[in-house]
């Protein structure tokens, strides 16, 4: 009882795939950085997307404004609960073993996810603001999967920007190469840990603000992001920056086509799989970052 | 001492072999479940907490075993205990499979790994739906064994820690720590590690197997989401960790004070609970990393065996 | 401490122990209805709605008296949306707590794992949120349904069809029990009314992007498209429709279609869409009205449900079979309830030997200009079905 597959179909889905693809790309990126700078799985990234998705709700139901300028409130309110988070907790287990890393974030995901259901209920919210899609021969473009797209786009390239071209990106990216080096050439390392928690946070944020108005939000809906994030540095190699963009498109591509192909079931799985066997031939994922 | 040791713990043996006589139905299904979780702590604490690999989808096998027990119940008319072996063989097998491959992983590259394999079992799980009965659920004939289903959780708590005494007093346990320590080094003295890994990793798949079966059979009912959620898996892991990783009886400890705080005091707060067990687990991995036992060992200087 | 305090104190103690007991002595305490619902997790919201509906009732039957003199009294506990958490607290309740009675959990799927507890104990358990057929038809002697079955969810949307002379009918569903039941019913269903089942595929829990999916849909071109769904698939899949111009004829959910909130978040995209629901707030059924106002002055502002309205029901159920039974035997509930034949709030209740619903009607509607009008079956229908439905552009 299944359907005849035409190129018309994945041209859609790879369409689909691309523009979702942009979105885990950014949000992975924060992910990324916490992890290539801090050697630190922050369980609690989606946590934090889904905070800046409330946030532009809220923005949306309470100002009426353009909710995609929201994320100048998001990115920043973000920006500054990551430097806390950092500053209170996470900073505390940054040389302590993965274990302690991976709880920790965890029980601040399960504390934040609850507390965020006390106060907004689990009650499904959306923003109705960009419905609809460009029609362009045969194939549907959502017109606010299309603006998420060229959002994550230009926040992910102007992240690598601030990356490669700042004094401070250079010094983020010394201190995930080596912090111990970086230190003796006068970084701060305490310092890049503490806003690079923020910059990754603010990212997360941005993917939640975007995420707020194409889809409907909830409290537990982070958990999925995060795990995707984990697939995307993974796949495009873990503190390799450059890697959180190509596994970001790479995820998008293999969800969709594996649906499209398969079966949307066993979509969630085939990423998995992949990810194991990339794992295996490249321990260090594909564009392979430094061996830990 | 230790002839005072094996004395307490031979009466604590009795009293709790004549507790289903004397305890209600919830009081049975209480201790069955603390059993439960105790055997869970235990098995993680043989992989992650002995060698250091930690394992982030152990309920993989949990719920690879309650599937296999189910079915063999279900479709072959199996007796109950046999076909919770049987659960715990397929777990192993499983461990077999990917523990060859994916131990060769390090660190954080292991941890999501085996959260890979916990979503890729619940995902096969549904899609065949011809053997499992997919998101419908495994559904068991109506039989009320918690009695005896209690004894056996016990029997699988006793034999995990026994197992782990054993192991953690032994030259196989001293080399899985030390890989703990550090691996090459381990390796530069002529430990064959990736075996050492192997045995250790196929020992802690088999006990959430054979647990995974119990629970299945005292459920009555099986769907791939409750039995594969990722919420078991950190369960288990802050259990070892409050009570203390690496040692014989912390997974123990922590299984038991955790499982009777959430019962006796959680419960009570119907809407807060979820934020105060986040609120612990931040508190211990912060404030004691090394748990319960691990603190008392510090100070105290206790044998290797507690 | 002076020595005086720590007597006062001690004396005080002995009194107010001594207080409790005559009290307790004299009056019979509240009848102790123990229930555990989803109040955090998954099912959270829907739980939620469900605890409020026996609230409500423990409040109303109090005001009326109570049963058999004495008041009735809810305990609940939270199962965080899973089946072994509810075994554990069903169990609780029973030997622990000591209630005289239990109400049902919230879904299918945790009914079905508390179902062996309360047989078990002989104690008979209404069941308001299972709709699963499978639940009631396993030799169970204590548990009774109370909503129709999940099988003949999206029975009006199909019939609707058959009417208007569509050939061909597309089903997607969440992979979970009760959805996937309904989509083994609709097969049947469609079968028997001569459409063509022309795609069926589903989708894990908690997913979020259909695009692939709803490609496939569209390639298949199907006049019919039913979804069954939870709440949160039924947005998603609503507003994906529309970003991939996906437009048949006729577009009807089972859970989630019928909330408010449903066309509050999804506004005008909810035109034309077909839901099914068990309950609606103006069927003409006894003390319907009176229930709705004092909900909404209960709970204001929270979401007005099915959920809500089953769970009043459910309780009403119960407290009419103690009255008729004259006590809090189980076995002599478990006959009354077997003999019951009345209407609630939420419709007809009569069940058969298996405790199987046979009394209660689904009715489905379609979202016309931000109203639930109901348009099957005929004999409750409010309106016509606006058909067929318009492309997207034209909505």
């Amino acid at each position: 009882m299944n359907v005849v597959i035409t190129p018309a179909m994945v041209g859609q889905v790879v369409v689909s795939g691309l523009l979702a693809g942009a979105l885990y790309s950014m949000v992975a990126l924060g992910l990324a950085l916490i992890f290539g700078v801090m050697r630190v799985i922050n369980v609690a990234h989606g946590t934090l997307l889904t905070m800046g998705a409330y946030t532009t709700f809220w923005w949306f139901r309470l100002l009426g404004v353009n909710p995609y300028l929201s994320l100048l409130v998001s990115m920043p309110v973000m920006f500054v609960v990551g430097i806390g988070l950092q500053r209170a907790m996470v900073r505390r287990v940054v040389n302590a073993p993965e274990l302690s890393s991976l709880l920790l974030t965890f029980g601040i995901s399960i504390a934040l996810v609850n507390g965020l259901q006390l106060a907004f209920t689990s009650d499904l919210r959306t923003v109705e603001f960009l419905t609809g899609a460009f029609v362009v021969g045969g194939v549907a473009l959502s017109k606010s999967r299309l603006v998420a797209f060229g959002f994550a786009l230009v926040i992910t390239l102007g992240a690598y920007w601030f990356l490669q071209a700042t004094r401070f990106g250079k010094a983020i990216r010394a201190t995930s190469q080596s912090p111990m080096v970086a230190m003796v050439c006068g970084v701060n390392v305490e310092r890049v840990h503490l806003y690079t928690f923020g910059i990754a946070s603010a990212l997360a944020a941005a993917g939640g603000s975007l995420v707020a108005i194409m889809f409907a939000i909830q409290p537990e809906m982070g958990q999925v992001y995060t795990f995707k994030s984990f697939l995307v540095i993974v796949l495009g190699g873990a503190g390799n920056y450059p890697g959180a963009l190509l596994g970001g498109m790479l995820l998008g591509l293999i969800e969709q086509l594996s649906s499209l192909f398969l079966t949307t079931q066993l979509s969630e799985a085939v990423a998995y799989v992949l990810l194991v066997l990339v794992l295996l031939v490249r321990p260090t994922g594909l564009l392979g970052g430094r061996a830990t | 001492m230790r002839g005072l040791v094996v004395a307490g713990l031979a009466v604590a043996l009795v009293l709790l072999v004549l507790y289903p006589m004397v305890a209600s139905g919830y009081e049975i299904r209480f201790m069955l479940q603390l059993f439960m979780w105790v055997a869970l702590a235990q098995s993680w604490n043989l992989i992650s907490g002995l060698t250091g690999y930690v394992s982030f989808g152990h309920v993989a096998f949990f719920g690879t075993g309650a599937y296999a027990t189910g079915i063999l119940i279900t479709t072959h008319g199996w007796h109950w205990a046999a076909a919770s072996v049987a659960g715990g063989l397929a777990a192993a097998i499983l461990a077999l499979i990917i523990g060859y491959p994916c131990l060769r992983l390090k660190g954080p590259y292991f941890a999501i790994a085996m959260l890979g394999l916990n979503e890729v079992m619940r995902v096969l799980v549904s899609y065949f739906e011809g053997l499992t009965g997919g998101g419908m659920g495994l559904s068991l004939p109506t039989l009320y064994a918690s009695v005896q289903i209690y004894y056996a959780m016990a029997i699988a708590a006793l034999a995990v820690t026994g197992a782990a005494y054993l192991i953690v007093t032994s030259r196989f346990g001293l080399r899985l720590m030390t890989i703990r320590e550090d691996e090459i080094a381990a390796a530069a003295m002529g430990i064959d590690t990736a075996r050492h890994k192997l045995y250790a990793f196929l020992l802690s798949a088999f006990v959430p197997g054979v647990v995974g079966g119990l629970f299945a059979r005292d459920q009555g009912y099986i769907e791939p989401i409750a039995v594969f959620p990722l919420a078991f898996t950190i369960t288990m892991i802050v259990m070892a960790l409050f009570g203390g990783k690496g040692t014989v009886w912390g997974p123990a400890l922590g299984a038991a004070t955790l499982f009777v705080l959430q019962e006796l005091v959680w419960v009570r707060f119907l809407f807060l609970h979820q934020v105060l067990f986040g609120a612990i687990i931040i508190l211990v991995v912060l404030f004691m990393p090394r748990g319960v036992l691990g603190v008392l060992q510090q100070r105290y200087r206790l044998p290797r065996y507690v | 401490m002076t020595r005086l305090a720590r007597t006062a104190l001690v004396l005080v103690g002995l009194g107010a122990a001594g207080a409790l007991i005559a009290a307790s002595a004299l009056a019979q305490g509240p009848v102790k209805i123990g229930a555990s619902l989803s109040l955090t997790g998954t099912y959270a919201a829907l739980g939620q709605n469900q605890q409020r509906g026996y609230q409500l009732c423990a409040k109303h039957v109090n005001e009326k008296g109570g049963v058999l003199g004495r008041k009735i009294e809810f305990v609940f506990y939270d199962d965080q949306s899973q089946p072994a958490t509810g075994v554990r607290l069903y169990e609780r309740l029973i030997t622990q707590d000591k209630v005289d009675l239990v109400m049902g959990p919230y879904s299918s799927a945790i009914t079905e794992a508390v179902a062996n507890v309360n047989e078990k104990y002989k104690m008979p358990m209404v069941a308001p949120m299972a709709s699963t057929t499978a639940i009631f038809k396993k030799g169970r002697k204590y548990i009774y349904m109370v909503q129709s079955p999940a099988e003949v969810y999206l029975e009006g949307l199909i019939d609707v069809a058959a009417k208007k002379g569509l050939k061909t009918v597309a089903i997607i569903n969440e992979d979970t029990l009760f959805p996937k039941a309904t989509v083994q019913g609709t097969i049947e269903l469609a079968k028997k009314k001569g459409l063509q089942v022309v795609f069926v595929e589903g989708y894990p829990k908690g997913h979020t992007d259909f695009s692939a999916i709803l490609t496939k849909v569209r390639a298949a071109n199907p006049d019919v498209l039913g979804a069954a769904t939870y709440f949160d698939d039924a947005v998603a899949i609503t507003r994906q429709m529309k970003e991939l111009n996906v437009s048949p004829k006729m577009y009807g959910v089972t859970v989630g279609g019928d909330l408010p909130t449903f066309y509050q978040l999804l506004g005008r995209h909810a035109e034309f869409v077909y839901g099914a629901t068990q309950w609606e707030p103006e069927l003409p059924y006894p003390g319907a009205k009176e229930f709705v106002v004092s909900y909404s002055l209960e709970f204001p502002g929270r979401d007005l449900s099915y959920h809500s309205a089953g769970g009043y029901a459910g309780c009403q159920i119960l407290v009419e079979a103690i009255r008729r039974a004259g006590s809090l035997d189980g076995e002599k509930i478990r006959d009354a309830i077997l003999k019951l034949d009345f209407k609630t709030v939420y419709g007809g209740f009569n069940v058969d030997q298996d405790g199987f619903q046979v009394s209660h009607k689904m009715v489905t509607f379609q979202w016309q200009e931000g109203k639930k009008v109901i348009v099957w079956p005929d004999e409750l229908a409010a309106g016509k079905a606006l058909f067929p439905t318009p492309p997207w552009s034209q909505r």
